[in-house]
């Protein structure tokens, strides 16, 4: 049971496609699993069309049927689907470390992950290089049972999604499928239930900002 | 939908852009084009290719795809390539059309929309979302959390939308039209509106609440 959603702004950014592809891949994968949100993005597409009805036509030029005739003339139907996304090969040795049971996000088709790197006792992360965005701040988190992210606020908008097991921060609990968005204003300390280990994918917007000089230098060390 | 579309010629553009006309809440019902009659173009160009019926929705869509896009800051040159890809993609995909999935209108504009992101990459642009909806395609796999009000079928969603679109004030519908069409929404609000930049977030989360609960809970 699915229970912390994104907001309908962040469901925007998507439809609107004005949202950067870091956060939209986090949206996108809590959609992808999530009936509600699919149906409110469906919404907000026939926002997009009964808006596109009601556009100011432009005069195009002239002409610009019988160009456009020609372009699906030119086109070779089997070149098509060419590029369609299959795993690269460091993806799926990735995948295959990851949990029994853990769905791969669909969205992430064509990302690259870095491979786990040691964030302290307990706790890993990789970067995600997207390939339509490679400079998005895009990775993810895998936290051990019963471990726990050091106490930390954000420099930025941070979207997470959590793609398997729980965790909670005090403020809410989180359960695979959930969502969750946290700012400056937001000082957590994410603690992994007992029962197993939590992965999350997270997009973040400026840089991860642990307390403590031991956290401070750890963050450092991993350029969160 | 109750549409000025046919505003007053001087008003049509200003500094070469096109300007969107706002939805008048209590405007006619317009001679909006019959989603059904949309579709069974789309069929007729799926199935046996047809240059009529394909000319038909260029003539209606292309001009208004051109429009989104040069909204969006596109220079008219780029917006009216752009527009063209669209309904070569639609001809290309007009196989995978579903009209249980949404209207004819509402697929074009995640075309053009998709091809807005991608730009550099048409062969991947097809329509939809890039979210996976597969999982609304396998009913032996029910998700106890979509309960009936949860999912609507796409007529009523149509409708529904359509109708709350009416219903929303025009300031409202402005503050849409900019999210979804302008390059710097944000900005483009702050300053349309006269208010600080620092409000415009609360004011779209206003738009979209007040829409999704038009969208929820239809007035008869």
């Amino acid at each position: 049971m699915i229970r912390h959603h994104p907001d309908d702004a962040l469901l925007l950014g998507l439809a609107s496609a004005t949202l950067a592809r870091g956060p939209a891949v986090v949206v996108a994968a809590h959609a992808e699993r999530c009936p509600r949100c699919r149906e409110r993005l469906r919404q907000l597409d026939a926002v997009g069309g009964a808006l596109l009805e009601a556009a100011e036509p432009m005069v195009l030029a002239p002409g610009a049927l019988a160009r456009t005739l020609a372009r699906v003339d030119a086109i070779e139907p089997a070149a098509e689907d060419a590029g369609a996304a299959s795993p690269t090969t460091a993806q799926a040795r990735f995948r295959a470390g990851l949990p029994v049971g853990m769905a791969w996000p669909r969205c992430l088709s064509d990302s690259v992950p870095d491979g786990w790197r040691w964030l302290g006792p307990g706790m890993r992360w990789s970067r995600l290089t997207l390939r339509a965005d490679p400079a998005a701040n895009v990775f993810l988190l895998r936290i051990a049972a019963g471990k726990n992210l050091p106490t930390h606020t954000h420099a930025g908008i941070e979207l997470t999604q959590v793609l398997y097991g729980v965790f909670d921060d005090g403020r809410k609990r989180l359960d695979a499928g959930d969502f969750d968005e946290t700012d400056a204003t937001i000082r957590h300390r994410p603690v992994v239930q007992p029962g197993g280990e939590c992965i999350c994918l997270a997009s973040v917007e400026g840089r991860v900002v642990f307390d403590g000089l031991v956290a401070r230098a750890l963050g450092s060390l991993v350029g969160m | 939908m109750g549409i000025a579309r046919q505003a007053a010629p001087q008003e049509a553009t200003v500094n070469g852009t096109p300007r969107l006309t706002v939805v008048t809440p209590q405007g006619d019902p317009g001679p909006v084009p019959a989603d059904e009659d949309m579709a069974a173009l789309v069929r007729a160009v799926a199935t046996h290719a047809d240059r009529q019926a394909f000319a038909v929705l260029f003539k209606h869509f292309a001009p208004r795809v051109a429009s989104y896009l040069r909204r969006g800051g596109m220079p008219a040159a780029s917006a009216e390539d752009l527009a063209q890809e669209a309904m070569a993609v639609l001809w290309r995909k007009s196989a995978s059309y579903d009209p249980a999935r949404g209207g004819v209108a509402t697929w074009i504009f995640t075309i053009a929309r998709n091809l807005r992101i991608d730009r550099h990459r048409r062969d991947g642009a097809s329509g939809w979302s890039f979210v996976d909806f597969e999982n609304d395609e396998r009913p032996d796999h029910p998700d106890p959390a979509a309960s009936p009000e949860e999912r609507l079928d796409e007529r009523q969603r149509e409708a529904r939308v359509r109708t709350a679109l009416r219903a929303l004030s025009a300031e409202q519908v402005r503050v849409l039209q900019l999210s979804y069409f302008s390059d710097s929404p944000h900005s483009e609000i702050a300053r349309e509106l006269g208010i600080p930049l620092g409000t415009v977030k609360s004011r779209i989360r206003r738009a979209l609440i007040t829409l999704r609960r038009l969208i929820d809970a239809p007035t008869p």
